[in-house]
């Protein structure tokens, strides 16, 4: 019962104070999460290319960066630049911003993982044909390496994006008045109704989640009828 | 006109696919060039268009170094086609996309041209049908007259071919050896073939090499070197690989009776 009357704060889930206030809820996870996954997106496939630099002054510094952000727990990338961003910038920095900041630094290091497998999954002959045929290095990865590297990428990156959307909840921490953090206040507010309340933020991040998986699965597969060859991604099914 | 002086390439310890290797091939010659497995054939061919660095020594082409540091190496493989075993079309692109691909982005042609051309291309490996098929939708043998006709959109003066039967069902090979043969008698073109198709070479080679562990043993033309070989291994070489023929012939022969 007690979780049904939870929902007469849907609102404040689902919104926060917006348009009144302050954005918040859910709302804030997923323009926190598009944040970070666009720029990310972004980033990830410039580190992740000059992760696989021939020279070595491009490919060193770029491993550097992917490793020691890959081994860092996201909660002390979040608080990293919580405190070192108002020190670089100035106080006027939000606990928004620096979250946004964090996730994209993150999500850029993971996902450039994920594009160097995807370019070193497309066979070595694509490069030497399309080097052969004239096709300048920059060229061929465009118009060859990189639209086949993304079809391979494809599942990786959406399982990738569906676990940033819930890394969001870690906002919380530095105070962005997101999904978790409502859920908190509520509680807070009315001690007996804590498990009806986190119940209420977990439908919201899994109603999203899964929504992403869904329409991730059926985008490959509406992909999947172009068929890349040799490499289809499900054995035997062409 | 293609030279290689004194070509050194070594992989690792004992595996040195081009031992001082001094070869001068003439504008408009084929020259097929056979020999044994792990031989350095396919190096032969690849440092060409520099797919491979070479440690020692210098090839020219028309004048030109290609192993300078400072040689503009797009310009060079725009001259040069290849054609690969495992054809390496862009299977993302279909038949036409393909040949269209390179004389629009690296000539600048507009898409007209560059389809109109395609078209003529097709209709010479004669599979102005497949069009607008995948990669995947063809056959091997289509795949592989797909790859020469794209090789041939930039109208190379050169043209490698990487043992580009080898990968083929038999039935399908005779349609790529057309087609290389019809190239080959049109004359003009520089055709470098890696191949055992004896038959390929006596009709229209002008010179077949026979290699071993990076050394070019015999160079002469297809009757001396298929034929009568000055060294015993390039004579056992042949043998084998004629012999195989006549094997799998009376074989056939009896099998029909």
């Amino acid at each position: 019962m007690y979780f049904i009357e939870q929902f007469s704060n849907w609102k404040f889930y689902l919104v926060g104070a917006y348009p009144a206030g302050s954005m918040g809820g859910l709302l804030l996870n997923i323009v926190l999460a598009a944040i970070a996954l666009s720029l990310s997106f972004f980033f990830a496939i410039i580190l992740g290319c000059g992760r696989l630099s021939p020279k070595k002054y491009i490919r060193y510094p770029f491993g550097w960066f992917i490793d020691i952000v890959r081994s860092t727990p996201l909660l002390m990338i979040v608080f990293w630049f919580y405190f070192f961003l108002p020190y670089l910038l100035g106080e006027h920095v939000t606990v928004f911003g620096s979250a946004a900041f964090a996730l994209v630094v993150y999500g850029a290091s993971y996902q450039a993982e994920i594009v160097r497998a995807g370019i070193l999954a497309v066979p070595r002959g694509q490069m030497e044909a399309a080097l052969t045929v004239g096709l300048s290095k920059y060229q061929a990865m465009r118009y060859i390496i990189m639209p086949q590297a993304f079809k391979i990428m494809l599942p990786s990156f959406i399982s990738f994006f569906v676990s940033l959307f819930k890394d969001t909840s870690i906002a919380y921490i530095i105070g962005v008045i997101e999904l978790t953090q409502s859920g908190v206040i509520v509680s807070q507010r009315q001690p007996d109704r804590i498990y009806a309340a986190y119940l209420c933020v977990a439908l919201g991040f899994w109603t999203v989640s899964y929504s992403i998986s869904r329409f991730a699965t059926s985008l490959e597969k509406r992909l999947g009828t172009i068929d890349l060859w040799r490499f289809s991604l499900v054995p035997g099914k062409r | 006109m293609i030279k290689f002086i004194n070509v050194y390439k070594k992989f690792k310890e004992e595996c040195i696919p081009l031992n001082n290797v001094d070869l001068s091939i003439a504008k408009g010659q084929v020259v097929v060039v056979c020999g044994p497995s792990g031989a350095g054939k396919s190096t032969l061919l690849r440092v060409i268009p520099r797919l491979e660095a070479i440690d020692r020594g210098e090839i020219i082409i028309d004048g030109l170094s290609v192993t300078n540091s400072r040689a503009n190496l797009a310009k060079v493989r725009s001259e040069i086609g290849m054609v690969f075993q495992q054809f390496n079309l862009f299977p993302h692109k279909t038949a036409i996309q393909n040949i269209m691909l390179a004389p629009m982005k690296v000539r600048g042609l507009t898409r007209k041209q560059a389809n109109k051309k395609a078209m003529a291309l097709l209709e010479r490996v004669g599979l102005v049908h497949k069009a607008g098929n995948y990669p995947s939708q063809l056959s091997g043998g289509e795949q592989q007259r797909i790859a020469i006709a794209r090789s041939l959109a930039m109208e190379p003066g050169i043209m490698l071919f990487d043992e580009p039967t080898s990968a083929l069902d038999p039935e399908l090979i005779q349609e790529v050896l057309d087609v290389m043969i019809s190239l080959a008698r049109e004359g003009g073109m520089t055709m470098i073939v890696v191949s055992h198709e004896i038959g390929f070479a006596k009709k229209v080679a002008d010179r077949v090499l026979f290699m071993d562990n990076g050394v070019i043993l015999e160079d002469g033309s297809p009757h001396e070197v298929l034929i009568s070989p000055k060294h015993q291994r390039a004579r056992d070489f042949m043998s084998n690989v004629l012999h195989v023929r006549d094997d799998l012939r009376e074989e056939n022969a009896t099998f029909l009776n």
